[in-house]
Formats: structure tokens, C-alpha cells, sequence
């Protein structure tokens, strides 16, 4: 970097007298604030603390210093604008051949050994793939856990404290977050179970027998982005996302009437077994929540 | 007595007398709006140091104990080891909770710094030749300051925070033919997959504070090696520079600066609450809570994800669900776009020049619309990203309220690039214009009582203040 | 889901009712009469007006009159539904004093959404219209529940919140929109209006019955949501409990600002 070769300054000297003694004074006193400030702060630590007097001692610790810095770059020194050369330019033609040159003595040793060049490459290509194949211990496979829950024929739809649900248990209009006994809190196959008035229901392709009295079914899981719809609309038989305000249809197979879902969520088909409860009769209908490349032909 | 004998000691070591000298006479053009970028280190040095007090109770740890600490709503129940050690920060470690607050503000107020130190920097052309590699470096602080602010406020394991790290695996998995992959290597399994946090854990202390801090080392470099540029003024050519000194008035004048911000944003801190975890509950996969929203700045990938119809692309057993095209093609296509930008205006400009006084806005209208329009239709999203708050405060159903944003964000962005681009216009013809030749007629009243006058052509780069006198 | 059920309930016929009531007619035990009637079933939607003949109490008779002044020109002379109303028989005694006691009943104008404002009915009138009510379909629908909030666990409540209430009401108590209703603010709820409108679903809220929500839970679900009106907030200032908007909001305009404001002190502005 070239030292400044043109320099002009415009200087205005620093206040003196009163204006300077003002300004001083006021600092003299931020900083004594800042002081007591610093000394309430160590007291009140020593008492046990409390936030909103830690916050404001604290304020006025930092700021009383801060002001005094800034009044002081501002007011207590002379004002002292500088015009200089930048300087910095590409350098001259010379030293870039020079460096060019630097570069190319070693150059030719290096590109003449073409084969030799290419194993290099070559045991470092190697080198990095053996290098990214860590990243693979990160995580499992996925398989086919996407497209399968803890849902089996059979199993009871428990509540989450575990009890299992009789057909009778909900009355119409009314939601309850169900899982497979054994698995409460298990979040692919959490499920959302409604009652409804069954002479309402649309379902799609002959699954009103999957909703026995009314009690129908669905993944807890929103097709958009997988957060849990836990909205219900009794009025309107729709179920709604917090997350992005998808809605769905209970009446009609939860299929997506607002939002960005575009797809149902899927169906848990019920049944009812010999003492009453609620028990499925397989896994979902399709892949619960969000989609993703592979899914398949979609619900 | 000292400085003089340490400056010495280090010259003997380090011959660091030229150096110094160089460095304590540097100029610095002192305009407030330059200010922002430090004010954005200075944040970042805050987040370390009340980031090291936090870490050191913090424990990222998905497992699940039993809260019995002095919050009694949630008393006996289960949590993640996470999310009651953050209980326990905010309500039994002494100066826990403000040095928590604090944080978390600072973090708010650094990403809002970056966004309007790059605005400023767009809008003054200070991104062009010879300073594009720092304004690629500044665009990748912008994202790393983004991605480390999602970390930091998921690592509490709260409802809020849980449910977008939920959408944040959704949007991994709509990727195309690496999504599940993609998904599954990133977070460890299926969701919930409890690695993630204390993965999000060493990003969040390790890695991005590394990347960032090296980063903003190079972008300080370059800037210390470049130059600060200055806007135009009157006898300053594009060869110069013009500011007070380093030492004293400018380095007093920032360390002050340090520490005012220091103090804003403990007083924030202290007196204003923010992210209250205990009233979110832990995060539990199956049930999220209405008026859910990220911080401020993921707010434009909410409203995208929120305003984006449910288009799907789906074709022989294969799809790309909607996720994919407002959470990852379009912030991609954004920041692309900003990285890029230097060699976008270049190719419609072919200015090869290089350039150290910035420009005014009005003077190049397009870019200042472009600008405006871009501004635009990020802030529809932000704001999109609470439609449901938006919606029950003007008492409309959400539906409407969606249906209303998605015209505002498709039509406003493009009025206010019109808009932009004729005050622009306006704005030019009536300065009094460098460009423009203007002739200056000096008028002289002779001693015998006539009038002469002269003219000499309008001279100098000045800019409308100075004209003026301002 | 009221009127769901009135049009579902089997009806007694309408010759039983009648020779019912020349039975009692006959029995002249008015006390007895009204046992008995008490206990025949429920009237429909699509039946004809009910006669009373037997004597109504001082404070049926009340609600009567009042009935017929604030709420039978959209609910009907009995109850029945207009083109104004819904059907109210059969919902019982909870939703007739929730509707009443927050003031969504009676509504400003027909067709207005039903929000809590504050009621224009005494406490006194309150419980004459919903004796009357109760007398015209006696042991149907929801019993004012006994909500004991004291007698519940905070923690419990909290959890049950969490998981049925945080969705629509959010996890601060404000309210939120959902669809095209608003579910509001339960901060003046009183610990009963909490009880009634858990069990009746006011209306697009979804019902929560004791299967789902027991009387004990209930106690504690209360307990916490009177908790999130002054809830802990050692933060400082809880900015209304607003979340991520509102604390971006201060963030940027009052932190930033701020300390743009210096920035302006500091350097130099032209």
C-alpha cells in the first residue's frame, strides 16, 4: 500500500472553555453514574439477583461508559477530516509479470509430468469420496420406515394416558388424540379420532364401513409439512393445521379443501372388537405426513 | 511512558511500528449508515460472550427427566434434559435469565442489522468493482447469521421452536431424489430423530461461530485493505478518500458505539421478556399451538410456505411435494440472485470501472426499483408469515386473509418498482445535477455602478448538499 | 351438534304425550305430575308447541316472560328454532348459562358472529330464562358442571391445555383465528364458563366429555387456564405474551432504532 502522497486536512480545534467544561462535566458525571451503577450491580448479584434491576443496572453500567467514549471522540478532541490517495491501484505491470513468473518457474516441472499429475488427481478424488463416506454414519437408512407406522390389524386405539376407546366414548362432534396400545406418544402414528354423525359421511371408495358409529380416523400428521392437526371445527367437520391453515374435510375422507396440503391425510380404518373398544384394521392408507420423492402413486 | 515502550517491545518481536503507524492514521469515512455493519460485529461479540455463559448450563440432550424446579405448571412432568436445563437457566442460575434474554435479542437486532447494512450497500453501489468478493463474503454472513439464529432459538426444545425444526425436516424431505436421504443423514432418522439437537448444539457453538468469525475476518480484512468508499462530495475524486483518523476520534467514537449497544440491548434484556419456553410447554411432536411463528428473520420462508398453493409435481411414483418450491427453491433463488448480483447489474451496465464513491439511489433508478420491488415482496412474506395474527386482529377467517396476501405479493412488488423507478426520475431532474452542464453566471457590479458578468462551466462532483450548503 | 342431536333423538309419540297428560290431569297431584313429566322423554324440534298445563314455578314463570322479550323472536316461542335461531331445546342448562353468562346471548343483531361482551341479562335473569329453558326438555343435555379449580393440579392442567386447547386458543390464552371463527381470548372466562364450554362446544369449538376431559381433570384444566391470566412473566414487560411478532417487531423498531439513533449522534449525516 502506497504511503499518502496528497494530503489535505480541514481541522477545526477542540472546544475550549465553557462548551469543552460542559461537555466534560456531563461525562465526569455518566461515569460516576456508571460506577454507583457497576456497584449496585456486584450488591444486587450478591443479594440473589433479580432480572429487570440486572437489565437496568446494566444499562446504565454500559452506556455511561459509552457515552463517555462517544461524547468524547465527539466534542473533546479536534475535528480532523483528512482527503488522502487511496493508493491502492493494480499494481504495476511489472510486478504482475514478476509474480506470473514466479509462479511459472515451478510450473513446467509440474505440468510435465502429465501421468504423474493425473494418479495425484486421481488418489484424491479417492481421497475425498473416502473422506464423505462418514457423513453416511450419520443416520439410517430410510428404507421403509416412511411407510409404515406402529399400526397393525388389531391393535386398540388408546388415549394418551393408555386407556383404551369404546365405540361409545366420544359423542358426536367431539375429537380425541389416539396412538396404538404400546406405543403412546409414538409420532408417526399419532391419530386423530372424531365422531360424527355417520349418516354424514362421504368417504371415499367404501371406507364408511372403517368408521364404525361415526368414529372415524385419521393421521394427527398434516400432509403439508407434518405438524399436528389439532384443530378441529366441529361446526364445519374440519380439521385445520396450526402451522400453514391447511384444512381438511373429515366428512369426505380428509381430503385438503384450503391451504398449501394437497393431499388427504390418510385414513385409519377401524374396527370394533368383541368388548367394544376401537381397534384398527391395518395401517394407514397411505404414508402419513409430509410427502417426498418416493412415495408412490399418493392416497 | 507505556504505550511508547510497548510499541517498542512489539517492534523488536514483530517490526510493528510501520503497521501501527499505518493503522492509527487510517481514515474513515464516518457516514451513520456505514455504522451498520459494526453494529453487527458488535452484536456478534455479545452472542459470543453471553453465548459461552449459556453453554456452559445449557445440555442438549433429547432424553427425558422429570421437572421438579420452582416453575410448578410443569412440575412432574416429563421433558427433554434440554429444554429443563434452559427451565433451569431462567429460573434458578443467577443472572440466567437476563444473560438469556440478552441473547436472544442481540440475536434479533444482529440478523436486522446485516439485512439493512446489505440494503444500504445495495442501494449506495458500494458492492461494485473492486469490492465484489466482499459483498459475496457479507451475503454468506447474511445466510450464516440466518442459519445460526434458527439453530440458537431450536436448541430450548420448546413447542414454538420444535414445531419449525418439524417443518424445517419437511422441507429436507421434499427435496427431489435425496430428500428422504437428505433428511434422514441431516437430522439422524425419522422424525423425531433425537440427534438433531445436539447436532443443532455444535453448529450452533462450533461450527457457524467459526465459519462466521472467520468469514467477518476476511470482510474486515478486504474492507481495512480496500478502503472504506465514500459517498460523492465536492473536490473528492474517485481516487480518494475522506474521514476522520482512526486514532483518536473514530476508535472513540466506535468503542462508544460497543457500548451503548451493549447496554440497549441488556435493558432489552432485563426489562422486556422474550421467548417465555414455560408458557410453550415442551415440545411434544403431536400437538403444536395456534399463532405459531419463527423469529422475524425465517418469517418470509414461513409466509412463502404459508401463501404457496398446494401445487405438487407428481409423475410415475415420483413426486416433488409442495414443501420444496416456497421452503428451498425459493430462498435459493433469492439468495442466488443476491449472491450474483455484482455480475448481474455488470452484465446490463458493462461498467468495468472501478468505483470508490458510492451512488445516491436516485441516481440509478432501475437498481434502486429492483431493489425496491425485492424489499417489497420479502416484507409480504414476512409479514404472510402471520396471516392468522394479521387475520384475527382485522376480524377476516384466514382463508380470506391468505387469499388477500397472495394478490398483495404478487401485485405490489411490481407497483412499487414503478413507483421506485419514477421518483427515482423525479427525484434526478429536479437536482441540481453534476451530469447535467450547468453554466455558472457570476453577476459583478463594477466600481463605476454597470454590470459584468462571466460564465464558467457547472464544475466539480458535488452533491446536492454541498450545492446547497447543507 | 345440538341440533344434530334433536333431530336424531327418537320421539315420544305424540298420542302417548297427550294420554300422558290426562293421566296427570286426572292424578291432580301437580307435584306428582311434574316427577312423572320429568321423566317421559324429550320434546322434538318438529313437534307441535307443548301446552303446559301443570304449574310452572315463580322463577320458570320469569323466565317465561323474559324468554318471550329477549330470545323467541330468533329461537322460537318454545325453543323450537327460526329462520333467525338454531333449535336450543335439548341442549341443556350448561349452554344456556354459558351463552347467557358471557354475554354472546342475546346477540346484538341477528346473524352477528356470538363473542363474549359484556351481558345485558342480570345473574338473576340469567337463571330464569334457563330454569324455564330446562323445564321445557327437563334431564336433557349438559348439567352445569362443578368446577372446583382448587381442588386441581396446575401441572395436570397444563398438560391437558398443551394437547387440546393450545391449537385454537394458543399456548398464551389470547385466542386465535381458525378458519373462518376466531377462538377467543379465555382470559375473563370464569371457572364454570370454562367448565360449560369444555362440555357444550360453543360453536365450532369441538365437546369435550368426561371420557375425554374427567370432572377432576377439568378442575385442573381450569386451574391453569385462570393461571394464564396472570401468568409468571419474570422476563419483565410479557408484551402481551404476543411471541415472535411482537418481539421482532421491538427488536427492530425499538433495539435497532435506538441504536440507529446514536449511529446519527455518532457520524455524519449529509
Amino acid at each position: 500500500m502506497s504511503d499518502s502522497t496528497h494530503v489535505t486536512r480541514n481541522t477545526q480545534p477542540a472546544p475550549r472553555g465553557p462548551d469543552e467544561g460542559r461537555v466534560s462535566r456531563l461525562m465526569m458525571l455518566l461515569l460516576l453514574v456508571a460506577i454507583l451503577a457497576g456497584v449496585g450491580l456486584l450488591v444486587l448479584y450478591a443479594l440473589g439477583g433479580q432480572v429487570q434491576l440486572e437489565g437496568i443496572l446494566l444499562f446504565i453500567l454500559l452506556t455511561g461508559i459509552g457515552f463517555a467514549f462517544i461524547l468524547w471522540g465527539k466534542y473533546l478532541f479536534p475535528t480532523e477530516i483528512v482527503t488522502e490517495d487511496r493508493g491502492e491501484r493494480p499494481s504495476p505491470k511489472a510486478e504482475r509479470a514478476a509474480a506470473e513468473q514466479a509462479y511459472v518457474e515451478g510450473e513446467s516441472q509440474i505440468t510435465r509430468r502429465s501421468a504423474l499429475v493425473r494418479m495425484l488427481l486421481g488418489a484424491f478424488g479417492a481421497l475425498g469420496l473416502a473422506a464423505i463416506f462418514p457423513i453416511r454414519s450419520l443416520g439410517p437408512s430410510p428404507g421403509r420406515s416412511l411407510f409404515q407406522t406402529a399400526w397393525r390389524t388389531g391393535i386398540r386405539a388408546v388415549d394418551e394416558a393408555g386407556n383404551p376407546v369404546l365405540a361409545s366414548d366420544l359423542v358426536v362432534g367431539s375429537v380425541l388424540t389416539v396412538f396404538p396400545q404400546g406405543h403412546v406418544g409414538s409420532t408417526d402414528s399419532v391419530a386423530i379420532l372424531v365422531r360424527v354423525d355417520p349418516s354424514e359421511l362421504q368417504l371415499p371408495d367404501g371406507r364408511n364401513d372403517d368408521a364404525p358409529f361415526g368414529n372415524v380416523c385419521y393421521s394427527k400428521l398434516c400432509t403439508h409439512a407434518g405438524c399436528p392437526v389439532g384443530l378441529y371445527l366441529a361446526e364445519f367437520h374440519q380439521l385445520q393445521c396450526p402451522c400453514h391453515f391447511s384444512a381438511f374435510a373429515v366428512l369426505k375422507g380428509a381430503e385438503p379443501v384450503f391451504g398449501p396440503a394437497s393431499r388427504p391425510l390418510p385414513q385409519l380404518p377401524l374396527g370394533v372388537d368383541q368388548e367394544g373398544y376401537l381397534v384398527a384394521k391395518s395401517d394407514f392408507t397411505a404414508p402419513v405426513g409430509p410427502g417426498f420423492w418416493n412415495r408412490g402413486s399418493g392416497a | 511512558m507505556i504505550v511508547p515502550r510497548l510499541l517498542d517491545w512489539f517492534d523488536e518481536r514483530l517490526g510493528a511500528a510501520s503497521f501501527a503507524k499505518k493503522s492509527l492514521r487510517k481514515v474513515f469515512p464516518d457516514h451513520w449508515s456505514f455504522m451498520l455493519g459494526e453494529v453487527a460485529m458488535y452484536c456478534f461479540i455479545i452472542l459470543v460472550v453471553t453465548g459461552t455463559f449459556l453453554s456452559f448450563f445449557y445440555i442438549p440432550d433429547v432424553r427425558d427427566v422429570v421437572y421438579h424446579g420452582p416453575y410448578k405448571p410443569l412440575d412432574g412432568q416429563s421433558m427433554s434434559a434440554a429444554y429443563a436445563s434452559v427451565l433451569r437457566i431462567s429460573f434458578e442460575v443467577r443472572a440466567g435469565l437476563v444473560f438469556r434474554q440478552i441473547h436472544h435479542w442481540a440475536a434479533l437486532v444482529m440478523t436486522g442489522a446485516v439485512v439493512f447494512h446489505a440494503i444500504r450497500v445495495f442501494f449506495t453501489g458500494a458492492f461494485r468493482k473492486p469490492r465484489e468478493i466482499n459483498w459475496v463474503l457479507g451475503v454468506v454472513l447474511l445466510l450464516l447469521t440466518i442459519g445460526i439464529g434458527f439453530a440458537g432459538y431450536s436448541l430450548p426444545d420448546d413447542l414454538l421452536s420444535g414445531t419449525g425444526l418439524r417443518i424445517g425436516y419437511s422441507i429436507a424431505l421434499s427435496t427431489p431424489i435425496v430428500g428422504t436421504w437428505l433428511a434422514f443423514l441431516v437430522f439422524g432418522g425419522e422424525y423425531p430423530a433425537p440427534d438433531i439437537l445436539n447436532r443443532l448444539f455444535v453448529l450452533h457453538v462450533m461450527i457457524l461461530p467459526a465459519l462466521i468469525a472467520i468469514v467477518m475476518g476476511a470482510h474486515l480484512a478486504i474492507l481495512w485493505r480496500q478502503k472504506h468508499t465514500n459517498f460523492p462530495a465536492k473536490d473528492l475524486t474517485n481516487d480518494q478518500i475522506r474521514g476522520p483518523r482512526l486514532w483518536p476520534r473514530y476508535a472513540f467514537a466506535s468503542v462508544g458505539l460497543f457500548f451503548v449497544l451493549a447496554g440497549v440491548l441488556a435493558l432489552l434484556g432485563g426489562t422486556a421478556q422474550i421467548n417465555p419456553i414455560w408458557i410453550y410447554g415442551p415440545y411434544h411432536p403431536i400437538t403444536a399451538s395456534g399463532a405459531s411463528q419463527p423469529d422475524w428473520y425465517m418469517g418470509f420462508t414461513e409466509g412463502a410456505v404459508r401463501l404457496f398453493p398446494g401445487w405438487e409435481i407428481r409423475a410415475f411414483g415420483h413426486e416433488i411435494p409442495e414443501p420444496f418450491f416456497p421452503g428451498a427453491l425459493l430462498p435459493g433463488v433469492i439468495f442466488g440472485g443476491m449472491l450474483l448480483w455484482p455480475w448481474i447489474e455488470r452484465f446490463f451496465t458493462k461498467d468495468k470501472l472501478q468505483h470508490n464513491l458510492l451512488q445516491h439511489p436516485r441516481d440509478v433508478p432501475w437498481r434502486t426499483a429492483v431493489g425496491a420491488a425485492t424489499i417489497t415482496f420479502l416484507g409480504v412474506l414476512t409479514i404472510a408469515g402471520a396471516s392468522d395474527v394479521l387475520a384475527s386482529s382485522v376480524d377476516i377467517s384466514v382463508e380470506a386473509m391468505t387469499e388477500i396476501l397472495r394478490w398483495v405479493a404478487l401485485v405490489l412488488p411490481v407497483v412499487a418498482f414503478f413507483v421506485t423507478y419514477l421518483l427515482c426520475r423525479e427525484l434526478r431532474s429536479n437536482d441540481l445535477h453534476p451530469v447535467k452542464e450547468s453554466k455558472i453566471t457570476t453577476v459583478r457590479r463594477s466600481k463605476t455602478g454597470g454590470f459584468d458578468t462571466t460564465e464558467e462551466e457547472g464544475g466539480g462532483f458535488e452533491s446536492v448538499e454541498e450545492r446547497l450548503g447543507l | 351438534m345440538s341440533a344434530e342431536r334433536a333431530r336424531r333423538a327418537s320421539s315420544v309419540s305424540a298420542g302417548r304425550r297427550a294420554a300422558g297428560f290426562a293421566l296427570l290431569f286426572a292424578a291432580f297431584m301437580v307435584p306428582a305430575g311434574l316427577a312423572i313429566l320429568a321423566g317421559t322423554g324429550s320434546a322434538t324440534a318438529g313437534a307441535p308447541p307443548v301446552t303446559r298445563l301443570d304449574a310452572q314455578t315463580a322463577l320458570e314463570a320469569a323466565g317465561q316472560v323474559l324468554y318471550e322479550e329477549h330470545c323467541a323472536s330468533c329461537h322460537g316461542a318454545t325453543g323450537q328454532g327460526t329462520a333467525q335461531g338454531p333449535v336450543i331445546l335439548d341442549l341443556g342448562p350448561a349452554a344456556y348459562d354459558f351463552m347467557m353468562s358471557t354475554g354472546r346471548m342475546p346477540l346484538a343483531q341477528p346473524g352477528a358472529q356470538a363473542v363474549r361482551k359484556p351481558p345485558t341479562l342480570t345473574p338473576a335473569e340469567i337463571q330464569a330464562i334457563t330454569a324455564y329453558l330446562v323445564s321445557l326438555s327437563p334431564g336433557s343435555g349438559t348439567a352445569i358442571p362443578d368446577v372446583q379449580p382448587l381442588k386441581g393440579n396446575l401441572s395436570q392442567g397444563e398438560q391437558i391445555y398443551q394437547l387440546n386447547c393450545a391449537p385454537c386458543h394458543g399456548a398464551n390464552g389470547n385466542g386465535g383465528a381458525v378458519g373462518v371463527e376466531a377462538a377467543p381470548s379465555l382470559h375473563k372466562a370464569t371457572p364454570t364458563q370454562i367448565g360449560e364450554a369444555v362440555r357444550i362446544g360453543p360453536g365450532t369449538m369441538p365437546v369435550f366429555d368426561q371420557t375425554v376431559i374427567s370432572d377432576e381433570q377439568l378442575n385442573s384444566l381450569a386451574r391453569y387456564v385462570l393461571y394464564l391470566r396472570h401468568p409468571a412473566n419474570p422476563g419483565g414487560i410479557s408484551l402481551h405474551l404476543g411471541g415472535p411478532v411482537v418481539e421482532g417487531f421491538v427488536g427492530l423498531v425499538i433495539g435497532l432504532g435506538a441504536v440507529v439513533l446514536v449511529m446519527r449522534f455518532i457520524g455524519e449525516r449529509s
